[in-house]
């Protein structure tokens, strides 16, 4: 099958390259001719634009960074919806608000594209290995169109519901990764502050109700002292920062997402913003005088 | 002079009246030209658009909600930018984001408009009295040239810096205010839960190191049990969300202002949004028997 596919970072590169190998045929584009590169192996052919993308592909994904950044590709000058035919479908991976995902899913059914919202969780190893998350928001008749190329990508697809529905699961997947590293983070500091190994401290609750895998793998990273990204703290800051103007808007109180999220602003401003959001444990390290 | 004034809402509408009282030429532009009505009665002219009335005006001062607002009046199709002679003046005294702020003066700037941000703090009361504390980013020459007439708005005038800076001076003024109506909310609260009469600590703190403002004025409410606005607290979330953004933005920690936005978001959740911000203590009483 022809799939288009526009947003080659991180994630996107693994995915696109997955979809590939499964004998698809590649149309891309991208704004860094460098991104092209890994394709060069593979069944791809490179675009001038998303527009001329649509031309040659009727199922277009995109994975990219934000919410303008999908408007564009999908709507602005030179976007998708420029070049569509009849029966496009759009698969947008990126995490972006609700409200703009159903926004862009209204505008675009104006020219008669149909609309997945459909963030993942999983990071880059999931993304490399086709063990992502993917949380679907949408009309089912598309998803089920779609959903042979999802298992294509992760190990699991689930239609949450209507349009932004998926991006309503990925923000509170964000809230659970998010909170539940600061509280990882903020356990193992409060071991180490009163003198008792955290590794010991880990290994014994992992057999209790604290176990989580946040525990067991962001834990045991914590522990090798590896903030490697894994997932960069500034993208989880924006996640969270989503999550929060998202709850202004439907006047819902969330302390501890609130709390977590200015923890990630404070490893931003203070230069983590690079390294995995696990290195929250060396901001309260640092905040603690722990360091 | 001739001046041009646009947003006449509950602080707008005091601060028009201070500058015709002043002895100033006003021309007004209104979406609900109801809302002009007193203020022509005192001999304010109306025009039919921001466009026209920038025309006729040396100095246009707005007051109104959101940047969108201001931006729609500035940059919009019959916006200030289409009528405004070169070298006029932008005195836009709402509360909006520093950044949205510092893109209209840029804009304004291309057309040789100048523009002042100087968003003001004291409510309806200080607008009535001419006693608002008002804080200004832009230029300093046109701060000077603009100076006498914020000074028949106010009584503390203060330029802070270049474009934005205004804004956010506000944001922090927004950030030490509502917090400290929070803590005034839990102080109180912790008295009731405790059986002590809340208005009496009210008054026993206002001599020591706890005395405020926020104290005497929001505590006394609150110890009054009266949630009439005063400063509705819609107006307060508002403000939060751009104070939260900027600081999401900057990478700047804010785990006190991040938990007081938390608590707003629950008193809008109960509908309490037009009600005073004092209704901070009615949230910490959700979680009261």
């Amino acid at each position: 099958m022809k799939i288009g596919f526009v947003g080659l970072g991180l994630m996107g590169r693994p995915m696109a390259l997955n979809l590939a190998r499964a004998g698809h045929e590649l149309h891309l584009w991208a704004r860094r001719p460098a991104s092209l590169e890994p394709f060069a192996e593979v069944h791809a052919h490179a675009h001038v634009s998303a527009a001329e993308v649509a031309r040659h592909a009727r199922i277009v994904f995109t994975m990219v960074a934000d919410a303008p950044d999908v408007a564009q590709v999908a709507l602005g000058e030179g976007g998708i919806a420029e070049g569509a035919g009849p029966g496009t479908v759009i698969v947008d991976m990126s995490t972006i608000a609700p409200a703009a995902a159903r926004d862009i899913g209204v505008r675009l059914l104006a020219h008669g594209i149909d609309f997945l919202d459909a963030p993942v969780s999983g990071g880059e190893v999931g993304a490399i290995n086709a063990a992502l998350t993917i949380m679907v928001g949408g009309k089912a008749s598309v998803f089920e169109e779609i959903r042979p190329l999802f298992e294509k990508l992760g190990k699991s697809a689930t239609l949450i519901g209507d349009s932004g529905a998926g991006q309503v699961a990925k923000a509170c997947n964000q809230i659970l990764t998010g909170v539940g590293v600061a509280a990882v983070a903020e356990a193992f500091s409060f071991a180490s502050k009163s003198g008792v190994d955290p590794a010991k401290v880990r290994e014994a609750l992992l057999g209790g109700f604290a176990y989580s895998k946040i525990l067991e793998n962001h834990g045991q990273r914590m522990l090798d002292r590896n903030f490697k990204p894994g997932f960069k703290s500034w993208m989880h800051q924006k996640d969270l920062r989503i999550v929060m103007e998202e709850a202004h808007g439907l006047g819902l109180m969330l302390p501890s997402a609130a709390a977590t999220a200015q923890m990630l602003n404070a490893m931003v401003g203070s230069g983590l913003g690079e390294e995995d959001s696990i290195a929250m444990l060396k901001l309260l390290e640092r905040m603690s005088g722990q360091e | 002079m001739r001046l041009g004034f646009i947003g006449l809402g509950a602080m707008g509408r005091p601060m028009a009246l201070q500058l015709l009282r002043a002895g100033h030429q006003l021309e007004l532009w209104a979406r609900r030209p109801d809302s002009l009505r007193p203020l022509l009665e005192q001999g304010a002219r109306a025009c039919a658009s921001p466009a026209e009335l920038a025309g006729c005006a040396e100095v246009v001062f707005t007051m109104v909600t959101t940047s969108d607002d201001v931006a729609a009046i500035a940059l919009g199709p019959d916006g200030l930018i289409q009528g405004a002679p070169a070298g006029s003046i932008h005195v836009d005294m709402s509360t909006i984001s520093p950044q949205a702020a510092r893109r209209i003066a840029g804009r304004l700037a291309e057309k040789d408009i100048a523009m002042l941000d100087a968003p003001v703090s004291g409510g309806v009361a200080a607008a009535r009295a001419g006693t608002l504390a008002v804080m200004v980013g832009g230029e300093a020459g046109i701060f000077s040239r603009v100076r006498p007439l914020l000074e028949t708005l106010g009584k503390t005038i203060v330029h802070v810096g270049g474009h934005g800076a205004g804004q956010v001076a506000k944001a922090c003024n927004q950030m030490v205010m509502v917090a400290s109506i929070e803590a005034c909310a839990e102080a109180l609260r912790l008295a009731a839960a405790s059986g002590v009469d809340a208005g009496r600590v009210r008054s026993a703190l206002l001599g020591g190191a706890a005395g405020s403002v926020v104290l005497e004025v929001f505590g006394g409410r609150m110890a009054a049990r009266d949630f009439q606005a005063g400063v509705e607290a819609r107006l307060h979330h508002k403000d939060f969300a751009i104070l939260m953004h900027e600081a999401s933005r900057l990478g700047c920690p804010l785990p006190v202002a991040g938990q007081v936005w938390q608590q707003i978001n629950a008193l809008m959740a109960h509908g309490w949004g037009g009600l005073d911000s004092v209704s901070l203590l009615k949230v910490l009483e959700l979680a009261h028997a």
